[in-house]
């Protein structure tokens, strides 16, 4: 079960010190939100998102994860949004008794352009970037590796349960336990859980012992297999772009480009 | 070397001790099966000689126990690192979880310690080539069958280095060709002056790799020599331990006048093939057949 959908082309983009992409996704992300003009978002995905991508060779890839994820949450957005926004002025149309509202409809094409620019920018990550890489530089770059550790290995074993899951559902459907439809569903959910997480519980002790027995936790300091490039042009922009998240805060702040 | 000197341990919610006054001395580059039944105190033993009972799962020893010459009692697991490695039944639990290919994983305990990479490289490299991981060393961890972990598992000890290692049932998941890599590399260990304890409940492996059999009763060493004297021991039974069909076949020959008399009973194939083939010709000499 790889729970990377990484692509497995080599471009400038993959080349990158995962940290830079990183602080790419989150600054495109704070600056999408901060500047609250309505296509602000879609411009920034226009001119820095959708070029990486293209850059990156990954764009069969990035568009359908895109889209999948994108299209339901945007149009739960609009629907919520455009009928239920409160300050309202102009109704746009009615449908019985709900109406659709202007207002609340630039609001949704902001929000939904907005987490466009947020699922962009980290899918953008994703597919170029080994996770195991981007925990090495989080690591390398001083963060600490119990809090590193906790990271990926949620990332791993959220996987891993789901697979111990779907076995323990399996062996109590095996037993006769009727998991079809909404009901068996949610009346098999106790007799997995109860099984899932006591199997957890138990493992929790044996994982603490073999982690004890590796070295983690010793005062030494560490060394890393994965060797993750990085050069000064890479560092400056990070910083660029920090500074550019934290402009865009500030004039958020400030009142200013709205 | 692993020095035991009449020890016993009980557990904080055990009304019984789990190990009883074990003297035993394990001298480096010995490989030690020790068998016995379920709650004989096999896991217990492994446990205290990897430094991880009492210090993580609480319990009164008394005497002492020592590896490398460290007094066990006053030693954390932490500070064994790199000395005694560990290997548990369950393999999914000894993956650090936080590792997203093989590579890494095996990699994960050298990065700990401070391994330079060059050095961390060599080592992964050859372990993965010695427990055949080489052609699935980009897979995540989770990725590969419960078999192959538990070689990764194997391997993630094995990187280490350590003087010792302790192997709690590390084939129960394995098939036949997983097992003879295993133990290949288990010879391969005691060659270059490793000892291994070796924690089994299947005879067939440690009669043919061990150096010696301890059987565990009820937390005492109710029996300590070689395979061959150990595991043909006619109370094997009352142990616990089920003797090898090669050995209860042979004695139920030798039973009826069908072994040679002078000829030990088998502990491996091979042996008794030979012990039957021997008895076949004096059959067919004697004009039996």
């Amino acid at each position: 079960m790889d729970i990377s959908p990484r692509s497995a082309d080599g471009s400038p983009v993959h080349r990158l010190n995962p940290l830079t992409k990183l602080v790419f996704a989150v600054t495109v992300t704070v600056s999408a939100f901060a500047l609250t003009m309505t296509w602000w978002p879609l411009l920034l995905f226009c001119t820095a998102v959708l070029p990486m991508v293209i850059a990156s060779g990954t764009l069969r890839k990035f568009f359908p994860m895109l889209l999948a994820l994108w299209v339901p949450i945007a149009l739960t957005v609009y629907l919520i949004q455009g009928f239920f926004y409160p300050e309202t002025s102009r109704v746009v149309a009615e449908i019985g008794p709900l109406e659709l509202k202007y207002e609340g409809l630039v609001f949704a094409t902001q929000t939904a352009l907005r987490i466009m620019v947020l699922m962009g920018g980290f899918f953008l990550l994703l597919l170029t970037t080994r996770p195991g890489a981007l925990m090495s530089a989080m690591t390398q770059r001083g963060m600490s590796p119990k809090t590193v550790y906790v990271v990926s290995a949620a990332l791993q074993i959220a996987p891993a349960l789901a697979d111990r899951a779907q076995g323990i559902l399996h062996a109590q459907q095996a037993r006769g336990l009727p998991v079809k439809g909404l009901r068996g569903r949610i009346r098999a959910l106790v007799p997995m859980a109860g099984p899932l997480i006591l199997g957890a519980l138990t493992d929790v002790g044996d994982r603490a012992v073999a982690m004890e027995t590796r070295g983690f936790g010793t005062s030494r300091r560490p060394t890393f297999l994965t060797e993750v490039p990085d050069t000064a042009a890479q560092r400056v922009a990070r910083t660029v772009m920090g500074l550019c998240a934290l402009t865009a805060v500030v004039a958020n702040v400030l009142g200013v480009l709205r | 070397m692993i020095e035991f000197r009449n020890f016993s341990l009980t557990y904080p919610t055990g009304s019984r001790p789990a190990l009883r006054e074990i003297d035993l001395v394990v001298p480096r580059g010995q490989i030690c099966a020790v068998v016995g039944a379920e709650g004989a105190g096999k896991t217990t033993l492994a446990g205290v000689i990897s430094g991880v009972v009492p210090h993580m799962t609480g319990g009164d020893p008394t005497g002492s126990a020592r590896v490398g010459g460290r007094l066990l009692a006053k030693t954390q697991p932490s500070e064994l690192v790199g000395e005694v490695g560990l290997v548990m039944q369950n393999p999914f639990n000894q993956l650090s979880g936080a590792r997203f290919s093989l590579r890494e994983e095996l990699a994960f305990g050298l990065e700990n310690l401070g391994v330079n990479r060059a050095e961390m490289i060599r080592r992964v490299e050859a372990v993965m080539a010695d427990l055949g991981l080489t052609a699935l060393a980009s897979l995540s961890p989770y990725e590969i069958s419960g078999g192959q972990q538990q070689l990764l598992a194997i391997g993630s000890a094995l990187v280490m280095r350590p003087a010792v290692m302790v192997l709690d049932e590390p084939t129960s998941q394995l098939d036949a060709v997983g097992a003879g890599l295993v133990f290949d590399t288990l010879e391969t260990l005691r060659a270059r002056g490793v000892t291994v304890v070796l924690f089994e409940h299947r005879l067939e492996r440690p009669a043919r790799y061990a150096d010696r059999v301890l059987v565990l009763g009820e937390g005492r060493i109710v029996a300590d020599g070689p395979p061959t004297d150990v595991l043909t021991d006619p109370r094997l039974a009352e142990w616990g331990v089920a003797p090898l069909r090669y050995t209860t076949a042979a004695r139920r020959a030798a039973e009826r006048g069908l072994w040679e008399a002078d000829r030990p009973l088998p502990v491996t194939l091979e042996a008794a093939a030979d012990g039957f083939a021997a008895a076949l010709k004096s059959a067919r000499t004697a004009g039996g057949l």
